[in-house]
């Protein structure tokens, strides 16, 4: 089949929406098929929103060199604007900003007339192009909720290996906690910052990542108490995650209502244990609490606690990790694909 | 020198990989590797139906490409059509070509525009918007002569041909004179490739012609040569890697290359990269910048006779060749990246003409 993925993203910006169309894209043409990425910018400011939508409406992909085209796969805001007689939806998110995040700290959009409005336009085109789509399924089952309870439509999550399964292995249960996030505000590495006053003085923080939070994060490392055990590598991919991931103690992930999350997986493929927060979303369809990790409050104390707990007992985290491990096995492109394609 | 954060804008044609494509990546690594950072930002485009052409220029009017992950966009450079469209207070052009079926190609076989009212007001439409959007670009270069001459002729807007090498250019080498002529290129209409093949019915000599590249008229090419009986003649060799394709210009007598009006044209810079001349015709286009009859190549009528007492010429003499192949090749060396990166980057400086002080 010929196949388009759809993907919008700012210019410069590499994020994990990005690795997923790619691996998309590679496994579909592992397979046989001849899959193409269309990626157009995407800019977040309220003012541009409808714009890239009608940009994305104005590009009939139904044809391409006058042979047609089988199948789009639109994955996010606004990629499902594109007009195609199939049209398949796998959701990795809406602008969150007009939707679960309105009224949090991390929407930009408030409460006045102008704001109102665009938000209720942005739901009803999104409820629109939904109807157009032969079929919607979504990255994780927090995304598949939010797409029933703002626009109405039920569908189901696809889960999806994470792009590094492939590298991912088990090691020694070693002396540091393994942090890989973007550093955004959104990820809220700074819970896991001050957890590391209340952690045993044997167990080191490991963050992997970067962003723009990065200067304030590591002002706040120094801060803690505990700034000489903790560590920033800065944004590292591939091979040397995995082998991070490897070496790790546990893993803690505690974003904010997080889609789904590649970390949660990656974790557990590595056989670790993953310490997460009760409000971090995509992570909860995975932990189980005692079973594969520890899910506690979003509160540093907490999550110190939890880490305690594995820090003072190597077979728990392993057994853990384990348990987790063949969670994540289950996870296969294979399924995936068949669903998409129909 | 100032490290600019630069835009490449693309006209993606989902499933087709061409020429163009290639010279985008090539124009990213370059700016590269002079510090620049840069990317390339693809929209798709498709002709099909015609009232598609203008909606795909929206979108790129639609698009921001003044703001990326890490603050502004320095500059942009935008290449085919409908690319132009994009809104960027740097926007420089580097045009491939526009929408070349309702300029220079409309009325020949090679359009779909017809002599309608609807397709006549369309072209009317797309050629005047077109000069609207090229005039706002601060820099206006093109790939070739023959693309900024269609620019003057249609749009009225000056610009300044910025060559730059094909991508084989490290690796291209010299070898013996052998007993083949070579053609590459898309096996499409426009490329006349069925010109090439009853050149190779008049010859007098034993040299074959090979061709190399695939395209959506293969096999008609093919069975067009059967019908012919010039299959000892003449070989098809399909798409061929780069290795390869170096080897069959180190090996050739010389190069063939006659299409109607093409842009640019790599294949010509290829061969004299590889010391080989080049056959062409008077109305090849991109071709006659470089090819000078009886100095690098032999530029002919559009015929199958002329071409062949070109090719039968070379056949019967291969230091002829060589000596032909070498002028050629100091002409194709001179052309460098370095050369169009400086020129894309340079800073705007006088603005630029009114359209009507542009025309000559």
């Amino acid at each position: 089949m010929k196949v388009i993925v759809a993907e919008a993203r700012m210019p410069f910006a590499r994020d994990g929406a990005e690795l997923h169309v790619e691996s998309l894209v590679a496994q579909l043409r592992l397979r046989g098929h001849d899959a193409e990425r269309v990626a157009l910018p995407f800019h977040s400011r309220k003012s541009d929103l409808l714009d890239q939508a009608c940009a994305w409406r104005m590009l009939n992909l139904s044809s391409s060199n006058a042979r047609p085209i089988d199948l789009l796969i639109a994955t996010r805001f606004p990629t499902w604007f594109a007009r195609h007689p199939r049209k398949v939806v796998w959701l990795i998110h809406q602008h969150r900003p007009a939707y679960d995040l309105y009224g949090t700290p991390y929407s930009d959009f408030t409460g006045n007339e102008q704001d109102t409005r665009l938000r209720a336009q942005l739901t009803a085109l999104d409820s629109t192009m939904f109807a157009e789509s032969e079929r919607i399924f979504t990255n994780a089952q927090n995304t598949a909720d939010r797409v029933r309870r703002f626009n109405g439509v039920a569908t189901r999550p696809l889960y999806h290996p994470p792009p590094i399964a492939d590298w991912l292995h088990g090691g020694p249960y070693g002396d540091y906690i393994l942090l890989v996030s973007r550093l955004e505000p959104l990820k809220r590495v700074d819970l896991a910052i001050r957890a590391m006053a209340h952690v045993s003085r044997s167990v080191r923080l490991v963050i992997v990542g970067d962003g723009s939070q990065r200067a304030a994060l590591e002002r706040e490392a120094a801060r803690s108490g505990a700034g000489d055990r903790i560590t920033f590598t800065g944004a590292l991919w591939g091979e040397p995650v995995a082998e991070m991931y490897a070496g790790a103690l546990g893993v803690i992930y505690a974003p904010f209502d997080e889609d789904y999350g590649y970390v949660t997986l990656e974790a557990f493929l590595a056989a670790k244990p993953v310490v997460t927060a009760t409000d971090a979303g995509g992570p909860l369809e995975f932990v189980r609490d005692g079973v594969n990790g520890f899910i506690t409050p979003p509160d540093p104390i907490a999550l110190a606690a939890s880490i305690n707990r594995i820090a003072a007992d190597r077979s728990l985290a392993e057994r853990l990790g384990h348990a987790g491990q063949s969670l994540a096995r289950t996870i296969t492109w294979d399924g995936v694909i068949e669903q998409l394609l129909g | 020198m100032t490290r600019l954060r630069i835009l490449i804008l693309e006209a993606q044609v989902p499933f087709v990989h061409g020429g163009a494509e290639i010279l985008v990546r090539e124009l990213a690594s370059a700016l590269a590797a002079r510090g620049h950072d840069a990317q390339i930002v693809s929209v798709p485009f498709t002709d099909y139906p015609k009232d598609e052409i203008l909606a795909g220029a929206e979108a790129w009017r639609l698009l921001d490409v003044t703001k990326a992950a890490g603050g502004d966009v320095d500059l942009v450079v935008a290449t085919k059509f409908p690319t132009y469209f994009a809104r960027h207070p740097r926007k420089v052009l580097w045009l491939v070509h526009q929408h070349r079926a309702a300029y220079e190609l409309a009325g020949t076989r090679f359009s779909d525009f017809a002599h309608t009212p609807r397709d006549v007001a369309l072209r009317r439409r797309l050629i005047d918007v077109d000069t609207r959007m090229l005039r706002e670009c601060v820099g206006r270069f093109t790939i070739a002569r023959t693309v900024s001459e269609r620019m003057l002729k249609y749009n009225a807007i000056a610009s300044e041909a910025l060559y730059n090498p094909p991508k084989l250019a490290s690796r291209l080498h010299a070898g013996p004179y052998g007993d083949y002529v070579l053609t590459v290129t898309r096996l499409e209409h426009v490329k006349r490739v069925d010109l090439a093949i009853d050149t190779f019915e008049k010859t007098t000599s034993s040299m074959r012609l090979l061709i190399a590249g695939e395209g959506s008229i293969r096999y008609e090419l093919a069975e067009y040569v059967e019908r012919r009986g010039l299959r000892d003649r003449v070989a098809f060799l399909g798409r061929v890697d780069d290795d390869r394709l170096i080897e069959l210009y180190a090996g050739c007598r010389a190069v063939l290359f006659a299409p109607y009006q093409e842009d640019y044209g790599y294949v010509t810079l290829e061969a004299f990269l590889s010391r080989k001349p080049v056959i062409t015709a008077r109305d090849s286009g991109g071709t006659l910048e470089f090819v000078v009859d009886a100095v690098n190549g032999y530029v002919c009528d559009p015929t199958p006779e002329a071409l062949a007492h070109a090719v039968n010429r070379l056949a019967a003499d291969p230091a002829l060749a060589a000596s032909l192949g070498e002028r050629g090749h100091g002409i194709a060396a001179s052309i460098t990246w370095d050369n169009v990166v400086d020129r894309l980057t340079a800073e705007p400086g006088i603005p630029p003409l009114p359209a009507t002080m542009a025309v000559q």
